[in-house]
């Protein structure tokens, strides 16, 4: 039986650590790397002196070679910048406000206000405070100061609010259901309705509409005729020219990506340039998709007009509000350009993908390959 | 320095750093001639036991602490100790030497061969028994490389591990094997 067989790898690390040897065949073994350690052999004086003659006296101070913790640093920092650029690029793009939203802000703006930008027209309806002295009666009353809306020919959207007094909760429920029905009724339909009727009495519901632009007339009518009419604003704003502008925009990005998709099919194109173009090509179908986007939210708020109705036992309304602000602009800009930016490193992936685990396999075979031919030939 | 018993190898045979102070490491780091002066018994003699011929290790020691200068500002006391940075270098440039060797042996034929396997001068060392001698000669570079880095230069296993670029477990082993190798030449020598 060899001495391996009776020591084992453990009882070897123990002996090398210092520990006692425990049977006769330890002993041995430990006489052996006694003897082992106890023999001597100094460099010669000659190779001291060449090696030393390299080495300056001087202590060099060098930087450490970056470690591998460097990564937890340059990962996380390389993503907050890609969030930073989206945040930046969300903050910049939210200048300009989307179309389908641009009647919001005016809706709640003052009279003048909104008679200051011609393309809007507004006009507000109400008792002025005097809550007892709401309109009466308020269907061809209103419609008479109305101005016409709805008939131009040219594609308006329009925004009403409308706030109506009914006498109680009972009055309420059914003037709510009223309501949707009057939408229904003119090819419309009610978005959102709140319903509350707090403990403490009286109650209110919030009623979001959407009509056909050619019955807003008709819808008003019939809404203000609900109850009391306590205050009322509308705002057409004029969306012909954001239209051709939207248009216009869209066929140019669609020969753009026309001429890019036929420089593509080029097969002389160099790889590299190839690259660029693809990824200017998805930039582009990303910006004309986002066009169409908008043109069709330019059309549906131009064929669909929205009516706020706030019915109320109370004297004082608050109106709700539900467009999205700047925050929220910015905020899908920058989960947008996040979503390029993904893109763009998810194609990256998919070129060098193959590239670098064939550098890796080839690196790992020559390694092996390297570690065989030295051990074969330190074996010999 | 004399390297001989345990004793005469420095308490930071394996010392590896571990602080991440950045400044501190930096301060810590010794100066090129120190760890060349500490360490120079110790590469010599891992040399003359891979190559079994002093004056190849004289050398190859020389060349080894030359591409250590060249690449100091490469070394990082927190990965490892200067001795096993110095081993890895010297194991890297002896490799080299081996293969020059091996086709310089193809060319001259067995002469050569004869004239290193038949050299007895060789010596690894002072105050070593005639047959430990012979049984070191008698084994392979490899096995008198393990035996070297474990016991005379005292690296521990992870680093003597990473000289060879081979595991741990596969390390032991081969110092196990190495050991009983040697038993059993010195006890054929003995009979």
């Amino acid at each position: 039986m060899s001495a391996t067989d009776v020591i084992g790898i453990e009882r070897l690390e123990a002996l090398l650590r210092g520990d006692a040897p425990r049977t006769p065949e330890e002993s041995a073994r430990n006489a052996l790397l006694s003897e082992l350690r106890a023999a001597t052999l100094r460099a010669p004086e000659a190779l001291r002196e060449r090696v030393l003659a390299t080495a300056p006296a001087r202590r060099r101070l060098a930087l450490p070679r970056p470690s591998r913790r460097l990564a937890l640093v340059v990962v996380p920092a390389a993503l907050g910048l890609a969030v930073a650029a989206a945040l930046v690029h969300g903050f910049a793009g939210s200048n300009a406000k989307p179309l389908a939203h641009r009647g919001s802000p005016q809706t709640v703006q003052s009279l003048q206000a909104i008679k200051a930008q011609p393309p809007v027209y507004g006009v507000a309806v109400g008792s002025g405070g005097g809550a007892d002295t709401a309109i009466p009666s308020a269907t061809s009353g209103l419609q008479a100061q109305l101005p016409s809306v709805g008939n131009s020919g040219r594609l308006q959207h329009t925004e009403a609010s409308l706030q109506v007094r009914v006498p109680d909760v009972s009055r309420l429920s059914a003037a709510t259901s009223a309501a949707t029905r009057i939408a229904t009724s003119l090819g419309g339909y009610a978005q959102s309705v709140v319903y509350r009727t707090p403990q403490s009495g009286g109650g209110a519901s919030y009623i979001e509409l959407r009509v056909p632009a050619q019955n807003v007339r008709a819808a008003l009518a019939k809404l203000g005729a609900l109850g009391s009419l306590v205050s009322q604003q509308v705002s057409v704003q004029d969306l012909q020219h954001d239209l051709a502008v939207e248009s216009a925009q869209i066929a140019q990005l669609r020969r753009t990506v026309a001429a890019l998709q036929k420089a593509l099919h080029n097969p002389a194109l160099p790889d590299a340039q190839r690259v660029l173009l693809q990824i200017k090509l998805a930039e582009t179908k990303r910006s004309l998709a986002q066009r169409l986007h908008a043109r069709t939210g330019t059309v549906a708020s131009g064929t669909t007009a929205r009516i706020s109705l706030v019915l109320s036992t109370e004297k004082s309304i608050v109106p709700v509000v539900h467009h999205r602000g700047r925050l929220g602009r910015m905020l899908h800009s920058a989960v947008g350009f996040l979503g390029l930016e993904g893109t763009i490193a998810l194609y990256a992936l998919i070129v060098a993908g193959p590239l670098l685990l064939a550098a890796a396999l080839i690196w790992g075979l020559a390694r092996l390959r390297r570690r065989r031919d030295e051990q074969r030939l330190l074996t010999a | 320095m004399t390297i001989g018993g345990p004793g005469a190898v420095g308490p930071d045979v394996n010392a590896v750093s571990t602080s991440l102070d950045a400044p501190a490491a930096l301060s810590a780091r010794p100066g090129f001639a120190e760890v060349a002066g500490e360490q120079l018994d110790a590469v010599y003699r891992y040399l003359v036991y891979l190559t079994g011929d002093r004056a190849a290790a004289e050398d190859l020691a020389a060349e080894t602490f030359e591409k250590a200068f060249r690449s100091w500002r490469r070394f990082d006391p927190r990965r490892g100790s200067p001795r096993t940075w110095l081993c890895r270098i010297a194991r890297t440039v002896a490799i080299d030497w081996f293969r020059a060797e091996t086709r310089r042996r193809r060319r001259e034929e067995t002469y050569a061969r004869e004239l290193a396997v038949t050299t007895d001068d060789i010596g690894f060392g002072e105050g070593l028994s005639a047959p430990l001698e012979r049984a070191l000669r008698e084994l392979s570079p490899a096995e008198r490389e393990v035996v070297a880095l474990r016991v005379l230069l005292e690296l521990d296993g992870p680093s003597a591990a990473r000289v060879l670029g081979i595991s741990q477990t596969a390390c032991s082993t081969r110092l196990s094997r190495a050991l009983r190798r040697l038993e059993e030449r010195m006890s054929d020598v003995r009979d």
